[in-house]
């Protein structure tokens, strides 16, 4: 668009999302957001886990069928593919790959996190692909890597039980206690997928300066163990063992999570310098620890960490967390409450930035999701609609972008070999979904 | 082949939150000139250090992070130092840093060409934008904090001495810094824009789990679970012979062949009956499933376990240290340590590319030493 300067800088751009879970999911939401339009092709025979975890309040429903809308009613969905365009497909069936292989042409990037043994299987390899779209940028973000000589090329591994063998469950916890571990969320499935976007882009830059395609091969396991750097190479250099630490950082003292007034309610403060020590002392009143001449150097906080955690616990158990925070921040210390999932609506960042976001869906009328750390104020990124119905997009994604003819479409449908949306006329709403406009700021234009 | 962004200049004054990103930039053929004060970068302060090196040379941080950069020393509290920096970035496709929002406002303005990558705690906008951040912190801010840790233990940060936060921010920057500069190229003026990168979104971003939309639908407020998840079992770590090992055993198949690998160890074949394919079921009778896990995976290393595990095709690893990744074969097998050498720390195996291309991009000279750079750069 000559003389629009906030083009968003990948519009224009097709995906081929060919993903389970999170890591090519993540990367082609991020690719969306700034412009490109994904193609995710999935099938009701082997759906995405993502759709299998549905939703609690639909479990109970008879009118929602588990092979059918079901699929539709987890938040993942939304959280993971909202603005896609759902093409449903059997790739094991001849026609579907055939379908899929027509819609591929038409694409200048394939992500996929499928293992390496199944797309290739598939006949989605790269050599293959490259067959079809020569100019193609092909980013493959499997557990560990797509060379079929390797050791752990066949291994079974999710973002859960990559996180330990990537070293992160065991740098996790106290040092007194085994390893508590990353168990909630799953750090690697997100580097694999940041790391494959930035991927897709070096992929782009390199197709315009010579016009030629990119293969990348892009280990999960890899792209996480390289945040190791430093550890690793301690290790090799001196023989000594990172382990883990709890909340303390080197350089930092006192730096922890103490118990605030409630339930297990806690405070994050990090006391970066010795200024922030002095303000710290300040806040809480100049206590007699707060001046104490030991105290007073990075060093000396360092060498009697212990006990100045239970000095400062003695203190922030009185206060609100978040109150104390405020008042430590003002006066310069780093600190926050540490904020449960009822608590994220209301932190202020939070809904000033507008990280949630509502928009419409077929489903649901409309649907909630979080935003997109990448924030180009240029050119802002945006997400259109909330998360597809699985197949929703088969027939208008085949016939527009593909160039079938509808006749086609129709009888690959009936061969089995494509599908379209199930229970289509089934519109259903979130338990939640008229309190919206209470919990998330601006959501006119949305309904 | 060189990488992609060569010819591109970034001016790098971020410390931690930016450092991996202007590493991968670099990485990828950007021309990375990292500016410092007299005193050095803020990560050659930042240990594990390596002890018979003099400071500013003997951070392992920098030796890693800093790859693939020039070092520039400028003293830019001054005035002579400050035009000298106006100067080169007058001359900088990029500039990626992490001081307090609005602290570059008026060079940024001066040079709408660039691309300016901001990486703060809470972003440029927002009632707590001047708020100050830390690893920690943007934990904390997340949700994620308060879930990571044992039930009766105060909430840990996760894998705290990889500052995973900053990473995350860090890859966030560079992705965004590439998408700016696409955009750049399509502008008619070829103007640049400021990039807005919160820590605190860096992780919100990765923990739907703990996010609003999950808890509005649900109504779960998500507790601290320790180290083993309640929807199933085995599902966790498990203690073994030599540390522990991490289990996801879900689908029928991977279960199925869990029952065969207890009872061919223990000799126990109730677990083979039907009952316990329920995923639900393994829930409700969790203790008596953990405890025969326990029963095999106390019999062997983590490595058995994970080798054996693998081959009976169960989604089992171990969970390694640093110094199980130090040697672990799949890493050799891949040659992803790759030799280096270096003036002050000698010669070493270094982490190579975090992904792999068929053109051959991948280049990173050593960190620089202090001011190593400065005089052919000015």
């Amino acid at each position: 668009m000559p003389g629009d300067n906030t083009a968003r800088p990948l519009e224009g751009l097709r995906v081929f999302e060919l993903s389970i879970a999170i890591a090519a999911p993540s990367c082609g939401r991020y690719l969306l957001h700034h412009g490109a339009d994904v193609f995710k092709v999935e099938s009701p025979k082997n759906p995405d886990v993502a759709r299998l975890f549905g939703s609690a309040w639909a479990r109970d429903r008879e009118d929602i069928e588990l092979m059918g809308a079901w699929l539709d009613t987890g938040p993942y969905v939304s959280e993971m593919s909202a603005g896609k365009r759902s093409v449903g497909l059997d790739l094991k069936h001849p026609d579907g790959i055939a379908a899929a292989r027509r819609l591929l042409a038409q694409c200048d990037i394939l992500i996929t996190n499928y293992s390496a043994p199944a797309v290739k299987a598939l006949g989605l390899g790269y050599e293959d692909a490259r067959q079809i779209r020569p100019d193609l940028v092909y980013v493959a973000l499997p557990g560990f890597g797509t060379d079929a000589g390797k050791p752990y090329y066949e291994y079974l591994s999710w973002g859960p039980n990559q996180a330990p063998l990537v070293g992160l469950d065991e740098l996790t916890g106290y040092p007194d206690q085994e390893p508590s571990g990353v168990a909630t969320v799953a750090p690697p499935d997100y580097s694999a997928g940041l790391h494959g976007l930035i991927a897709v882009l070096a992929g782009l830059a390199h197709r315009d300066r010579t016009g030629e395609g990119t293969f990348v091969d892009g280990s999960q396991y890899e792209a996480t163990v390289a945040l190791l750097g430093p550890f690793l190479l301690d290790y090799q250099l001196t023989g000594r063992l990172q382990t883990r630490m709890g909340n303390r950082q080197p350089g930092s003292a006192p730096e922890g999570v103490y118990p605030a007034r409630g339930d297990d309610r806690w405070i994050a403060i990090s006391v970066t310098s010795d200024d922030a020590w002095g303000a710290l002392g300040r806040v809480a009143g100049n206590p007699p620890w707060a001046g104490e001449a030991r105290f007073a150097a990075a060093a000396g906080r360092a060498a009697h960490h212990d006990e100045l955690d239970d000095l400062l616990s003695g203190w922030t158990a009185e206060y609100s967390a978040d109150d104390l925070a405020a008042r430590l921040q003002e006066a310069g210390v780093p600190a926050y409450a540490v904020l449960d999932n009822e608590a994220l609506f209301a932190d202020p960042q939070v809904r000033d930035r507008r990280w949630y976001q509502v928009r419409p869906n077929t489903r649901f009328g409309r649907d909630l999701f979080g935003g997109n750390p990448q924030r180009l104020t240029g050119t802002p990124g945006h997400t259109a609609t909330a998360g597809p119905e699985l197949a929703e997009h088969t027939v208008s994604v085949l016939c527009e972008v593909a160039g079938m003819a509808p006749e086609e479409v129709e009888n690959l449908v009936k061969a089995g070999a494509a599908f379209t949306a199930m229970q289509p006329d089934l519109v259903l709403q979130r338990p939640y979904d008229r309190y919206l406009p209470v919990l998330v700021p601006n959501i006119e234009g949305a309904s | 082949m060189s990488g992609p962004l060569q010819g591109t200049r970034v001016i790098d004054l971020a410390g931690l939150p930016a450092a991996y990103g202007t590493m991968l930039l670099a990485g990828l053929g950007a021309d990375v000139v990292k500016v410092e004060p007299p005193a050095g970068d803020s990560l050659r302060r930042l240990p594990p250090f390596l002890d018979a090196v003099e400071p500013p040379e003997n951070s392992l941080w920098f030796a890693y992070l800093g790859q693939g950069k020039r070092s520039v020393v400028i003293d830019y509290e001054q005035a002579e130092g400050r035009r000298r920096l106006e100067q080169l970035i007058s001359t900088a496709d990029v500039v990626v840093e992490s001081s307090a929002p609005g602290t570059w406002d008026g060079v940024r303005q001066g040079n709408p060409q660039v691309v300016w990558a901001s990486v703060t705690p809470f972003g440029q906008t927002g009632p707590r934008r001047s708020w100050q951040g830390s690893n920690l912190v943007a934990w904390a801010s997340s949700g994620v904090l308060y879930v990571t840790g044992f039930p009766h233990s105060p909430p840990v940060t996760p894998a705290g001495p990889v500052q995973l936060a900053c990473q995350l921010a860090a890859l966030n920057t560079a992705a965004s810094v590439m998408l700016a500069l696409r955009a750049r190229a399509a502008h008619p003026e070829g103007k640049g824009q400021l990039v807005d990168i919160s820590m605190q979104e860096c992780c919100l971003a990765i923990s739907p789990e703990t996010g609003a939309p999950l808890f509005l639908d649900d109504l779960v407020h998500r507790n601290r679970l320790g180290n083993r998840r309640d929807v199933s079992s085995p599902f966790g770590l498990y203690p073994c012979k030599d540390g522990h090992v991490s289990f996801l055993v879900l689908q029928p198949a991977h279960w199925l062949a869990m029952a065969t690998w207890i009872q061919d160890v223990t000799g126990n074949d109730i677990f083979l009956e039907e009952t316990f394919y329920d995923i639900a079921m393994r829930a409700q009778t969790k203790d008596l499933v953990d405890e025969w896990t326990e029963a095999v995976t106390k019999e062997f290393t983590k490595l058995e376990l994970f080798q054996e595990g693998q081959r009976r095709g169960i989604p089992v690893t171990p969970v390694n240290t640093v110094a199980d990744l130090a040697v672990d074969p799949h890493l050799e097998a891949v040659s992803f340590f790759e030799p280096t050498d270096h003036p002050k720390l000698g010669p070493f195996l270094r982490p190579g590319a975090p992904f792999r291309d068929n053109h051959g991009w991948w280049s990173l000279s050593r960190a620089p030493l202090l001011g190593e750079h400065t005089a052919e750069v000015l």
